[in-house]
């Protein structure tokens, strides 16, 4: 139901405002029973392709908890700020909503974020973050005792296609190609040391700038080291599609992989002709898969007729699993803490997702290590199931 | 209307503020500097400690590009040096953080020294890009070196005073303020002296400032010099202020944020660097109030007007650099001499 913009709404808006601007006075807040869950979300900027996914996705899971009467008879209030993916941007927009707001649960847009607000959710010890990071470094629960992240860390994502290799060929060659970036050489060093465990050969290591167009001497080096399978990290698009057009144009037989970011399936489309094959880690079903019992992606379906990206469905998830400790918090009958918060996380053991992961879950620390192998079908257009979900540490 | 202010002596001949209402409006706003702490919530506290950092940083990007008309795209990269090595200090050592802060802007002196060396032979665009070539060299040190941390970068834990944590926006606001305003006093008296007005003749014509006596060797590496050590200070702050520090703290986009900060303010002026570091930081975020305005009547406003205030920040600019090419600090002078002649016209 729409309601009509009277003159009157735009001045007491626009006062409210005005009295919002001046310093020192703090909007009014919603306070009530309401649990509010706060997001600096990079709705601009260079992850903007990713934000509007994420926030599209918190949203559509709040709508579907708060139409269903709330958790624990309590809505869950969804206040966001967009931070152009720029740290001092998303700090600001934190100190915003938790000036305006008694928030419970927080999402934040990036490493750089994640790790500059921890000491802050620490001393407040009111806040259960989650986060667009896959960073191993905030799978720590020491260090990080209040945040998670809604699937497998990026060492973690290795691990998987790392299993997915070893069982396909045994010893097989591998190359690792990642960004000269705290997100391409995150993963590395702990997946050499699982590679040589898993008896797999990394036979090269290429580090390129991020985004960058001329791969030339690259491929070359790829060439000579000649790999049954190439891991891109680091990346989301370029240049991984100008890597395998020159590999293959060479005659490489190699088989090419990427991780989270560079998955979905309207990124893969986007690397053309040469994205036949073209396989990734995705810890959550794609948008439009069948197969199983996915009720929650029906009701996404239903919601949205379009293609949802796989940010959408990370958005959504770290909604789901939010609201789902909450709900182990309140039915504990325990206070809205972070700690207790994180201890109902970690309460979920073989959790069904609705099918969004393609098994039940786990969160013992601070991810969810699940995940499963995908392949590019360029006649389907459409990233297909290319191994059985892979639980690691089991 | 002001018809001029009378000097009876070289004190008030050389006073930085000269007249009553200058000091009245001076008196303001320090005492407005210290009430706001008190009044104002931590999103606004933040707001103006990240606004004083940047305007410590832009103040000393307007010494080197402003004043003595070195164009540099190194000013992120000058702060990452001094954030890095406050931060080592405070991780290994625990020294005091003004012993920290001190540190970081001479060692940032000392680099912007040698950055600075080309600026002998080469100068505008070519100076730029010798500039950018040191961002790219330092932040290959920063992601490398195991004392920096590598990529991962460095935490470290908050700045102490007398027992007092500084790790929440009202105590760093009586670090960072105070710092930047001795910044900003130290840059408005360095062109009042023969150091100053040496980096203004070189601006004006280096051959011409040669042949008046001036050493152009000695003087461009100074004015690099006192440049890099404010950026090193701002990076200080910066480091105290989010206590984490990576190689991509400090992007190439920050030093082309201070630019556009000092030319939409008004390069070569002291208020200049001040009004546009202020501008460049808080109009996103006061156009973000446009989305809070339209969110009660339309819910989805905020990822609808995100884009549309991106590109509204962007028309701002350009708007500045065709209608106020001279910047901020040009349209307050107009300001200042409206009320100055008033009932006249200007």
């Amino acid at each position: 139901m729409t309601r009509k913009l009277t003159r009157r709404d735009v001045l007491a808006a626009g006062a409210a405002m005005g009295s919002g601007l001046a310093i020192g006075i703090r909007p009014l807040a919603a306070q009530g029973a309401d649990i509010v869950l706060g997001g600096s979300i990079p709705l601009t900027g260079v992850f903007a392709f990713a934000g509007v996914g994420i926030h599209n996705g918190i949203q559509d899971y709040l709508k579907i908890v708060n139409d269903a009467g709330g958790v624990g008879g309590r809505k869950i209030k969804y206040v966001a700020e967009d931070t152009g993916y720029k740290v001092d941007a998303s700090v600001a927009a934190f100190n915003k909503i938790t000036g305006q707001e008694k928030v419970s649960l927080y999402y934040g847009d990036s490493t750089g974020f994640s790790k500059t607000i921890n000491p802050e959710l620490e001393r407040r010890g009111t806040i259960l973050m989650a986060g667009a990071s896959f960073a191993t470094e905030l799978n720590d629960p020491k260090k990080y005792p209040l945040q998670f992240m809604a699937g497998p860390d990026y060492s973690e994502m290795f691990g998987i296609l790392l299993r997915y290799c070893a069982r396909e060929q045994s010893g097989a060659k591998l190359d690792f190609v990642y960004s000269d970036t705290e997100f391409g050489r995150d993963p590395i060093a702990p997946s050499e040391a699982l590679a040589k465990t898993l008896g797999l050969n990394i036979v090269e290591k290429i580090v390129t700038p991020p985004g960058s167009v001329d791969v030339s001497t690259e491929v070359l080096k790829l060439r000579r080291a000649n790999p049954d399978y190439t891991i891109f990290h680091g990346y989301v698009l370029a240049p991984i599609p100008e890597f395998m057009t020159q590999a293959k144009q060479m005659g490489l037989r190699s088989k090419f992989m990427g991780t989270f970011w560079s998955s979905d399936n309207s990124t893969v489309q986007r690397m053309g002709d040469v994205a036949e094959g073209y396989m990734g880690v995705m810890p959550y079903r794609y948008y439009y898969d069948a197969d199983g019992n996915s009720p929650m992606l029906e009701k996404i379906r239903q919601m949205r007729p379009e293609y949802q990206s796989t940010a959408y469905l990370q958005g959504f998830t770290t909604a789901l699993l939010m609201c789902e400790a909450v709900k182990r918090t309140l039915a504990a009958g325990k206070e809205l803490t972070g700690v207790n918060m994180k201890a109902g996380l970690n309460s979920i053991k073989d959790f069904d997702t609705g099918g969004i992961f393609g098994v039940p879950i786990s969160i013992p620390g601070n991810s969810v290590s699940v995940g499963r192998i995908y392949a590019f079908d360029s006649k389907s257009k459409q990233m297909r199931p290319a191994s059985d979900w892979i639980r690691l540490g089991s | 209307m002001r018809i001029g202010t009378l000097k009876t002596d070289y004190a008030a001949d050389e006073a930085l503020f000269d007249t009553g209402l200058q000091k009245c409006l001076l008196a303001l706003a320090l005492a407005g500097a210290v009430l706001l702490p008190f009044l104002a919530s931590p999103y606004w506290l933040f707001l103006a400690c990240l606004c004083a950092i940047n305007v410590a940083s832009a103040t000393g990007l307007n010494i080197l590009t402003g004043y003595t008309g070195l164009v540099s795209l190194g000013q992120a990269a000058f702060m990452s040096v001094g954030a890095y090595t406050v931060a080592v200090l405070e991780i290994h050592l625990g020294t005091p953080f003004l012993l920290n802060l001190l540190a970081g802007g001479l060692t940032t002196a000392l680099v912007g020294i040698a950055v600075g060396i080309p600026s002998l032979r080469v100068k505008g665009l070519y100076l730029a890009i010798a500039t950018i070539a040191a961002s790219v060299v330092l932040h290959f040190i920063f992601s490398h070196w195991a004392l920096t941390g590598g990529v991962q970068g460095l935490s470290m834990p908050p700045a102490r005073f007398f027992g007092v944590t500084m790790d929440q926006p009202f105590q760093l606001y009586w670090m960072i303020m105070p710092v930047t305003m001795l910044m900003v006093l130290g840059a408005a008296n360095l062109f009042r002296t023969r150091v100053g007005r040496a980096f203004i003749a070189i601006r004006d014509r280096d051959i011409s400032a040669e042949v008046l006596g001036i050493p152009l060797l000695r003087y461009k590496l100074m004015s690099f010099a006192v440049s890099s050590c404010y950026a090193g200070l701002a990076g200080g702050l910066w480091a105290y202020f989010f206590r984490v520090v990576t190689p991509e703290s400090f992007p190439l986009v920050n030093s082309i944020f201070y630019l556009a900060a000092i030319i939409v303010g008004g390069m070569g002026t002291i208020l200049g660097g001040i009004l546009g570091a202020i501008f460049m930081t808080m109009v996103p975020e006061v156009l973000k109030f446009g989305a809070g305005l339209v969110t009660p009547f339309y819910p989805d406003a905020l990822a609808l007007l995100a884009p549309v205030r991106t590109i509204v920040f962007g028309a701002l600019i350009v708007g500045f650099l065709i209608f106020e090419p001279q910047g901020l600090a040009e349209i307050w002078r107009r300001i200042r001499r409206f009320f100055h002649l008033w009932p006249f016209k200007t």
